[in-house]
């Protein structure tokens, strides 16, 4: 299995990228994965560029969620779930016993598939993530709550509000006060597990052009079945199936001219 | 195959009848059962209507002699006929009271471990060893109380608390007096143990009953298991905790056995948890057979009137509570 490492095909409007400046914020090495007994992930190899959005396709069951949680370690709650390879970040192999895993994800932190505001105030939704680490004064504080709201997108819609129960939002704000609490950790990397998928088309559309607003300052994966929205929010993009990732490369040319035939096959709709 | 439809057409008039005579039994079936299910169910209303009304009638003796005074009032004399149910009254609620300060840390941070720290081979053994402290009959209690647990608090639990406390300001009256081993403490720890599995077990349920997702998403900040439980999954199941608590508490005011055996059963309101007491329920255990002369029975009667007005409430608190949460959870 090659990885294509950026090799760019000029589309247009995305001109060719420069494969010097590509830096690796993760590097995953024959990544395996296990629930019990049974192997979920197969060797995966696979860089995560700084700065990029990447996006994890393929049909159900194929792993990409698997390896998503790998990444911030959310195994780690389950009994008999357990990862052996390498996971690269910053000096560090993440899926080594030894790893902080309160403080790994604070720098990487997580979105999901449904909205998960905490039974408490807008405000308090997102400065409950801050106190964790930061010792701040009430004038700081009220700061970072702004500009993560805002940072997200949301805060003119509940600038008035924040002492409203965060359950009182629509489901789209929702789920963009859970990337206003994940933002005000201020984490490096940002993980997406199907963000939009309980989401009608607007707010799908707001939390994409959020996510394209978000990769200049952080590292981006997201986990799609939307095909149209890998194609859409992603630089590079990784096919996986049955485990084993197939194909990776720059989401150009995944989607213009794969190299395999099974990425083909699922990116027309023929399986998955 | 015409002659067989034909045929079969004339055959099924003749049974016309008869099967409106099967629907028939059928349905003279169903309205006596919708009868009986419904007399049952009325039986039950009914039962509970006929007590509060016999308690009411019973009482009112009690009630139109002393007037107010019944429940403000500490003296209970046969012999005078004077009659006040202010210590059982202050009893019953001190010892629900502690036992419950006792019993709802211990049992929230029980159902914490079974839910999130305990290794998957512990938890049934442990989640049965709460249910069957649920099932232990209230006498064996009584039993244990007053011949371990009394002693036991006596020779080492309670000097200790006298000595320790003796000389503090306000602990030292709360701590005052002779160690008897009966007395409000001990009544109130063993409500406590009673009541321990009620409160683990709904708090476990309910803990049980927080999405994944949400304490997932806690988690992913970075919280510590404490951090998700304290500010995460209490919050959202506080509705169902706060249900389960009452509960226990109806259970801790109404019980009885137990409590008549350790309590001592002294009409007295003392500021020392160690002095002997009374509870409305022990009360009247312990001298209904004595009772001479209505006014005493009806006395008492009264007494449990009031018990039956405060478990009412609580239940009925605890009632809504555990409703409005179920819906929450749909």
């Amino acid at each position: 299995m090659s990885i294509a490492t950026a090799i760019p095909t000029a589309v247009a409007g995305h001109p060719p990228v420069d494969p010097s400046s590509l830096r690796d914020k993760v590097a995953i090495r024959n990544l395996e994965f296990y629930y019990g007994q049974s192997k979920a992930l197969k060797g995966i190899t696979l860089p995560l560029y700084e700065n990029k959005v990447t996006a994890f396709i393929g049909p159900s069951g194929c792993g990409k969620s698997t390896l998503l949680r790998v990444l911030n370690r959310m195994y780690d709650l389950y009994p008999n779930q357990h990862a052996e390879g390498q996971v690269q970040f910053d000096g560090m192999n993440l899926v080594d016993p030894g790893v902080d895993l309160n403080l790994l994800r604070a720098r990487i932190g997580m979105v999901f598939q449904k909205p998960t505001p905490f039974p408490m105030s807008i405000y308090e939704n997102i400065a409950f993530g801050i106190r964790l680490y930061e010792k701040l004064s009430k004038r700081d504080l009220d700061q970072r709550v702004e500009q993560s709201l805002r940072r997200a997108a949301l805060w003119d819609e509940v600038k008035d509000k924040l002492n409203a129960n965060g359950l009182s939002l629509s489901g789209g704000q929702q789920q963009r006060l859970c990337i206003a609490r994940t933002v005000a950790v201020r984490p490096e990397v940002i993980l997406f597990d199907e963000p939009c998928s309980a989401l009608d088309p607007i707010s799908t559309a707001k939390i994409e052009e959020l996510i394209d607003e978000l990769k200049e300052d952080y590292t981006i994966v997201i986990v799609t079945h939307n095909m149209q929205q890998a194609a859409r929010v992603s630089d590079y993009t990784a096919f996986m199936y049955l485990g084993e990732l197939i194909e990776f490369g720059p989401t150009d040319k995944i989607f213009t001219s794969p190299t395999d035939r099974r990425t083909q096959d699922y990116i027309t709709g023929r399986f998955g | 195959m015409v002659d067989v439809t034909w045929g079969g057409a004339r055959v099924s008039a003749q049974d016309a009848t008869e099967r409106a005579k099967a629907l028939h039994k059928l349905r003279l079936g169903d309205v006596i059962f919708h009868a009986i299910t419904r007399s049952a169910a009325l039986l039950v209303l009914l039962l509970l209507g006929g007590v509060m009304v016999a308690l009411f009638v019973g009482s009112l003796p009690a009630l139109t002699t002393f007037g107010f005074d019944f429940v403000t009032t500490q003296s209970w004399n046969p012999v005078t006929e004077k009659f006040g149910a202010l210590a059982p009254i202050y009893g019953t609620l001190i010892t629900s009271l502690i036992a419950m300060v006792i019993a709802v840390p211990f049992g929230l941070l029980i159902a914490m471990f079974l839910t999130e720290l305990c290794p998957m081979w512990l938890r049934r053994p442990i989640g049965i060893a709460i249910e069957l402290l649920a099932g232990i009959p209230s006498i064996i209690y009584g039993i244990w109380g007053l011949f371990v647990l009394a002693p036991f608090l006596q020779q080492y639990v309670q000097p200790a608390l006298i000595a320790t406390f003796g000389n503090v300001p306000v602990l030292s009256s709360l701590f005052a007096g002779p160690p008897y081993g009966i007395g409000v403490l001990t009544a109130s720890l063993i409500l406590a143990i009673m009541v321990l599995p009620f409160v683990t077990s709904i708090s476990r349920d309910v803990f049980d009953a927080v999405p994944p997702v949400l304490k997932e998403a806690a988690y992913g900040l970075g919280c510590s298991t404490w951090e998700v439980m304290r500010y995460v999954v209490l919050p959202y199941t506080r509705v169902g905790v706060i249900g389960g608590v009452m509960l226990g508490l109806g259970r801790a005011l109404g019980e009885t056995m137990a409590v008549t055996f350790v309590i001592g059963n002294a009409h007295k309101i003392s500021s020392s948890l160690l002095a002997p007491g009374t509870t409305i329920s022990a009360t009247i255990a312990n001298e209904f057979t004595e009772a001479v002369g209505d006014l005493y029975t009806s006395s008492l009667i009264a007494l449990g009137l009031i018990l039956f007005v405060i478990t009412f409430i609580v239940l009925a608190i605890a009632r809504y509570m555990l409703l409005r949460i179920e819906k929450r959870v749909g």
